[in-house]
């Protein structure tokens, strides 16, 4: 009897503990209130952190109130590939997701979202055509278009207007040319001894874009119809990885420039000394750079943090001779991973945060560009007052609208390409690699990784 | 096999089944599906594809530029300085532990704390203490007009960096050397006192001798860690092995390589390499033991 009681018992427990521990479909009021009217539920995953997120959440509750059929439930995951990668190919992924494009390039090309060209072709706000031709290279490859944009972005240069004046430039007149980008640099940098005490200009701060001073010297990263990177013998991405070389300083050499720094000294003040990227103390704010390749969505930061700082934006300066580019490197998208239970629950949500509102006003979409200071994807929504009216912003947008832009190459090792660039570029400007050793590894690397996913996809043999 | 015995039998395995299902779902399985994706081309979500030796002979390829051999030097770099100096200190530890002065258990305390600080949180933690400008080891050198290296952000300073930071942790090992300080029989010392020996002379040939099985338990656990670094690292430079690939440690490319460039069947074949590196190391430390460890009462 007492052993059939201790069992019963044991029985019991399990039960309790298993319902306690169950999954539940709602996990608050709010989703219990929703689950009670008959809505659907999905699940959206924010790439986006912080202030931007929170900017997400309030236009996604104003969507929550203003139909009964679909609930959507937000979760703030970060800009890394991992959590996406496991989720999707475990089976259990969201049924929104917002990611950088470079991710969406890799998860793409292996088919982990669900093709979108029907319903965006169907939608009159998403069409083709109403997109910036670089942003639609982005989410339209392999023969599908995979994912929404949301935001993009584009580059110029940012200059400290009270360091001009200390210099004795014009604080008005930002360098036009590559030769005079140099120019300021050298009467910009200061140094005493070993000790640096100004930064004029470095081309890898805040980080490396060595993707966008080659497009800048006029350089092509990858051929689209070779399917190939071709940067190995380009003279123009040759010459811009020479001139990069040329800020970092060697104690070896007689040729060093008053603007080269050792890079190891920016490295260890990476590491540290600068101050965190989105704080007060990011060196372009405390005037320890004076010259940086920065983009839109300082406007905000620098408002945040530095509303006192003095600073002109212009174009990024060109070489002689080289074809007008704005430099737009990536996006923000929004796909519906493959195994998604509500793709139609989805899509009436991406059909609401991408249209205009029903009384005629902006779409939610580009209220959230506005949000959080990032050029809207789509041309007209550019042009609107808030973003083209504003002294510094328009900047930025004017880059895009009226130059031809280039986005960072859209292939599926761009993730490795990305990586692989800033190793490259590392080494030449450790002088451990000659500009035209570093372009040939880059190729050779980056085509490797090519040509193995394109023989998983069944594009090429083994 | 008897009704009792048959009985018993299923009641053993029924007991024992949460572990065997457990093992072979978890442990063997991996393992297993480990060793087959190591002959693919494998991205995790597309099936995988059979690709016979190309990720070893990529791996094993001496080209200028494979990150795979600097990743493994930066392991074995590792490996060689820390595990050694964090035995001395250790054993250092111990010693000075083990004296019977008042508030010992406190003292012992102190030091063993670091080592049940999580991973993350003291990566963090020193990475302002390593930070170049503000942190406080740069600050104090500063104080005394010394130079001030770049620690974790300077590319000759990384790996020191580490190796300073991991002996912070030795607080597990110092614990197992005290235990083992106690196990030393009384006798033997009073048997060295009566032939005249000193205090180095018994710490020498005493001690150190009867540390032996516990120096190598710590050795062994020691080296497998090392080979494994990859929590501190990640931390600390934001997954990216910076500056210029230095600290970019064999555990670290791998899970790059899985993760990052979803190339799951080559880091399958470099945890495989990785798994043989480690069996060897440790057989070679399990061989050489017969010369160097001793047992009481052997």
């Amino acid at each position: 009897m007492k052993t059939y009681l201790m069992w019963a018992g044991m029985v019991l427990g399990g039960a309790c503990l298993l319902i306690l521990l169950w999954p539940r479909e709602a996990s608050s009021p709010e989703e219990d209130r929703a689950l009670a009217e008959g809505r659907t539920i999905i699940t959206y995953w924010d790439r986006h952190t912080g202030h931007e997120y929170d900017a997400r959440v309030d236009l996604i509750e104003e969507f929550n109130r203003s139909q009964n059929e679909v609930y959507v439930r937000t979760l703030a995951i970060g800009p890394r590939i991992e959590k996406l990668l496991t989720a999707i190919s475990g089976g259990a992924p969201p049924d929104i997701c917002s990611m950088e494009s470079s991710i969406l390039a890799s998860l793409g090309s292996q088919g982990c979202f669900t093709p979108l060209e029907d319903f965006m072709s169907s939608e009159p706000s998403l069409n083709e055509s109403r997109f910036f031709p670089h942003v639609w290279k982005m989410v339209s490859f392999d023969g599908h278009v995979w994912a929404v944009p949301t935001t993009t972005d584009s580059t110029c240069l940012l200059w400290n207007k009270a360091l001009f004046r200390r210099a004795g430039l014009d604080p008005e007149r930002p360098p036009r040319t590559m030769k005079e980008l140099d120019e300021f640099a050298a009467k910009l940098t200061i140094k005493e001894g070993a000790r640096i005490k100004q930064i004029g200009f470095l081309p890898w701060l805040p980080w490396d874009e060595t993707t966008g001073w080659g497009m800048i010297f006029g350089g092509t990263w990858y051929d689209e119809e070779k399917d190939r990177v071709v940067c190995g013998t380009d003279p123009h991405i040759i010459e811009s990885l020479r001139w990069q070389q040329q800020y970092a300083y060697n104690p070896d050499r007689k040729d060093n420039k008053p603007y080269s720094i050792d890079p190891r000294w920016v490295s260890a003040a990476q590491g540290g000394g600068f101050g965190a990227y989105q704080s007060a103390s990011n060196p372009f704010y405390t005037g320890m750079i004076a010259m940086i390749r920065e983009g839109e969505w300082q406007v905000e930061f620098i408002r945040k943090y530095a509303p006192d700082l003095d600073w002109g934006v212009a174009a990024l300066p060109q070489p002689e001779g080289a074809p007008p580019v704005a430099y737009s490197p990536n996006a923000v998208v929004d796909a519906i991973p493959k195994g998604s239970r509500n793709i139609e629950a989805a899509k009436a949500f991406l059909r609401w945060f991408y249209s205009p509102r029903a009384n005629g006003g902006p779409s939610p979409a580009s209220d959230y560009c506005f949000a959080i200071q990032n050029v809207p994807p789509r041309p007209e929504e550019a042009r609107q007052e808030r973003f083209i009216g504003h002294p510094k912003f328009s900047v930025f947008v004017n880059e895009v609208l009226t130059k031809p832009a280039e986005p960072f190459p859209v292939i599926p090792a761009a993730q490795f390409l990305m990586e692989e660039m800033e190793r490259q570029r590392g080494r030449v400007t450790a002088f451990e690699a000659t500009p035209e050793e570093a372009a040939m590894e880059i190729e050779k690397n980056t085509n490797a990784q090519l040509d193995r996913i394109r023989m998983l996809q069944g594009r090429r043999p083994q | 096999m008897t009704r009792r015995e048959r009985r018993n039998l299923v009641n053993g395995l029924l007991f024992a089944s949460p572990y065997i299902v457990g093992f072979l779902a978890f442990t063997l399985y991996p393992l297993a599906a480990t060793v087959y994706y190591s002959f693919c081309h494998y991205n995790v979500v597309t099936p995988p594809v059979w690709a016979g030796l190309d990720n070893y002979r990529e791996m094993f390829a001496l080209s200028g530029d494979n990150l795979f051999w600097k990743s493994l030097w930066n392991t074995l770099y590792f490996t060689v300085f820390s595990v050694p100096l964090g035995l001395a200190l250790a054993i250092g530890l111990a010693l000075l532990l083990n004296q019977k002065v008042f508030g010992i258990s406190a003292y012992r305390t102190i030091f063993f704390l670091p080592s049940i600080v999580p991973l993350v949180a003291s990566s963090v933690l020193w990475l302002w203490v390593l930070d170049p400008r503000s942190g406080l080891i740069n600050s104090t050198l500063a104080q005394f007009g010394l130079p001030q290296p770049g620690w974790i952000a300077d590319e000759y300073w990384s790996k020191p960096s580490l190796v300073l930071m991991s002996l912070w942790g030795v607080g597990g090992a110092m614990v197992i050397f005290l235990a083992g300080l106690a196990d030393v029989p009384e006798t033997l010392y009073e048997v060295a006192e009566l032939d005249g020996a000193g205090r180095f002379r018994k710490f020498w040939n005493v001690t150190l001798p009867m540390l032996t099985p516990t120096i190598l338990f710590n050795l062994v656990m020691g080296l497998i860690g090392a080979f494994q670094y990859f929590t501190q690292v990640f931390v600390m430079t934001a997954g990216r092995g910076t500056p210029n690939d230095t600290t970019m440690f064999y555990a670290l490319y791998l899970y790059k390589m899985a993760f990052n460039f979803l190339r799951m069947g080559y880091a399958s074949a470099m945890a495989c390499v990785l798994f043989l590196i480690i069996l060897a190391a440790t057989l070679a430390v399990l061989i050489s033991s017969k010369k160097w460890v001793h047992y009481y009462g052997d």
